[in-house]
């Protein structure tokens, strides 16, 4: 099926590339390697027109990391400028305060697979 | 025909039907060419069939009446009118009526490096982030509760409490009559049967003090004159957007606007002793804020000669959920609008920016920049300011609340700004668990993570292969953990 094929298996979304019991067994299998971080998969917003996509999907963070910090890391990542809005929303639906922990997120919005899903998103524009 | 009253047999008025279909089909095109990225010149003919498109869409939004009850109160920048009397109901006219209302505008000088000479159709961020700062500037220059001693009438707007015997309701207007006291049946007071309540007959204790500042009233909306020279007017603001990668004819957002706001404010000589600043990952640092408004910090010796503090507008631009508005933030958008600090919300319906200044149960108090008006030359004196006040409240439900805004705020010293971060947090905090935005200590370059990011650059040691963990044998480079 080349056309399947070529709609670029990153596009999709991580979880629709993988099967539940992938995504848990891959959970288990780096949080016994790394009892000290958190699994976080992070994706651009299916609608996002501003924001270059990211080179990667998972990420492993330190507890005592915070948002702000985690922000900051992945806006580095993208080379963006201060002034440019940037978003992380939890779940695709809340913003997670910058000053809490990547431990305390985690705690409260982890999915049941394990990993802690994250979406990044600039603003909309208006026009009409 | 400066002096407008949003009837819409006037927005109608001249323009033949099919002139109409036109520009309704241009509208279409127009659609498209956005949606696929297509840069777009808009011609005179195009912008003069985009205005009269606008108007019409407009007209027919005005045509229905927009309803207020009077079991809840109407909520206006900080203030709240139960509107189940006439005192209470012109209080809420002149708040309503007294803010500045700055729609697209034509016929003003073309816009440098375009053809441009209207912002109908691409500028209602701009025009929404006007009224915006024009409400910052209000409380900032004009006296305390400043209402205009001109405020024209209410219209297109319907009170339960004036409602005559047996009145022809508008569709879907709910019924709420039990709250009256002497059965529906009964008129509460006499009045015109038009519905439209009359100018209240007491004169108002303030009213001297308002008209005295009628000359200041005057300049500020000078301010936002569509003319190059004017400090917040579109030909400027659409010049500073330019470093923002932004040009004539584009479509804005509220943070992008907020950033040009503050660009405005500190390169604009007509106002003193106020600083704009613009909170960046929904934080803001109380000390940045600090250094930008406490003049004894300043490098300017003048300045820091002086025990001065700035005023300040504090922008906080957000993004209240993914596709649609997070609904867990309706109450927090609320108890922000509450507050006597917060100057108003620029944001909107998805690609339809509006300026919201209050609610009233679950529908947010909006005024509409939709509205293509002919250029006022502000130069000459005593122009009329009727164009740049509406007097028909609109509202729309939250849950078709675009999530992208910016929440703007306004400390007029010290001691305010402090009071700002404590009610601005409690309203915040309360119920849900992650405020929207949080106020802290220190500077936000404490906060940035120069060793975490100098560490992680360019080091491939720090990512791990996913074959190692487990029997995943696809090499991928995105299916590898980036270890931080």
């Amino acid at each position: 099926m080349p056309p399947f094929e070529r709609t670029a298996p990153q596009n999709k979304p991580f979880k629709q590339r993988k099967s539940f019991a992938t995504r848990r067994q891959e959970v288990a299998g780096i949080r016994a390697k790394f009892p000290n971080k958190i699994p976080v998969i992070i994706e651009r917003y299916e609608r996002e027109k501003y924001l270059p996509p990211l080179d990667k999907t998972k990420f492993l963070v330190p507890h005592e990391l915070t948002m702000a910090q985690f922000v900051t890391i992945i806006r580095n990542r993208m080379a963006l400028l201060p002034t440019q809005a940037f978003y992380l929303l939890v779940n695709k639906t809340g913003l997670a305060s910058m000053s809490l922990t990547m431990a305390q997120v985690y705690k409260d919005h982890q999915d049941e697979d394990g990993f802690l899903y994250m979406t990044y998103a600039s603003q909309e524009m208006f026009g009409h | 025909m400066n002096s407008i009253s949003p009837s819409a047999a006037q927005y109608t008025g001249g323009v033949m039907q099919d002139e109409l279909v036109d520009s309704r089909r241009q509208q279409h095109m127009e659609r498209q060419s956005k949606a696929t990225g297509e840069p777009d010149e808009v011609d005179k003919l195009k912008a003069k069939l985009m205005s009269a498109w606008n108007n019409v869409k407009y007209g027919w939004t005005v045509k229905s009446k927009t309803s207020f009850n009077k079991i809840s109160p109407v909520t206006v920048l900080g203030h709240s009118y139960l509107l189940n009397s006439e005192d209470e109901v012109e209080r809420f006219h002149l708040a309503f009526v007294s803010r500045v209302w700055l729609t697209y505008r034509k016929e003003f000088p073309q816009l440098e490096g375009s053809t441009l000479t209207t912002d109908c159709g691409w500028g209602c961020m701009l025009r929404s982030g006007q009224m915006l700062l024009a409400q910052g500037l209000l409380v900032h220059l004009m006296p305390r509760d400043w209402t205009w001693p001109d405020a024209q009438q209410l219209t297109d707007v319907d009170f339960e409490v004036f409602r005559p015997r047996s009145p022809a309701r508008a569709v879907g207007v709910p019924i709420l009559s039990f709250g009256s006291p002497r059965g529906s049946n009964t008129p509460e007071r006499s009045l015109p049967s038009d519905n439209v309540p009359r100018r209240s007959q007491w004169t108002r204790p303030e009213c001297a003090r308002d008209r005295q500042a009628e000359p200041i009233h005057h300049r500020l909306v000078t301010w936002f004159g569509d003319q190059p020279p004017a400090p917040f007017g579109v030909h400027q603001l659409v010049e500073i957007g330019k470093s923002s990668g932004k040009k004539a004819g584009d479509w804005y957002g509220p943070s992008i606007v907020a950033h040009i706001l503050r660009k405005a404010v500190a390169t604009a000589s007509v106002v003193h002793n106020l600083a704009v600043y613009v909170a960046q990952d929904c934080t803001v640092y109380k000390e940045d804020v600090v250094r930008l408004c406490d003049l004894s910090l300043s490098e300017t010796p003048a300045e820091r000669s002086s025990q001065a503090w700035k005023s300040v507008i504090i922008l906080v631009p957000v993004r209240l959920g993914g596709e649609a508005l997070n609904p867990s933030y309706v109450e927090c958008v609320k108890n922000i609008l509450k507050l006597e600090c917060c100057i108003g919300i620029i944001g909107g319906k998805p690609k339809h920016s509006l300026f919201f200044i209050g609610f009233q149960d679950e529908q947010l108090l909006y005024l509409d920049p939709h509205y293509c008006q002919p250029v006022v030359d502000v130069t000459q004196d005593n122009f009329s300011l009727e164009s740049f006040h509406c007097s028909s409240p609109k509202k729309m439900p939250f849950s078709r609340m675009d999530p992208s805004c910016t929440i703007g705020f306004y400390a007029k010293n010290k001691k305010d700004f402090e009071s700002l971060c404590s009610t601005v947090s409690e309203a915040l905090s309360s119920k849900e668990k992650y405020p929207i935005f949080t106020f802290v200590d220190g500077q936000g370059q404490d906060y940035g993570l120069e060793c975490h990011s100098s560490n992680h650059s360019g080091s491939a040691a720090h990512i791990l292969p996913s074959g190692k963990l487990g029997r995943s044998n696809n090499r991928r480079n995105s299916d590898e953990f980036v270890f931080l």
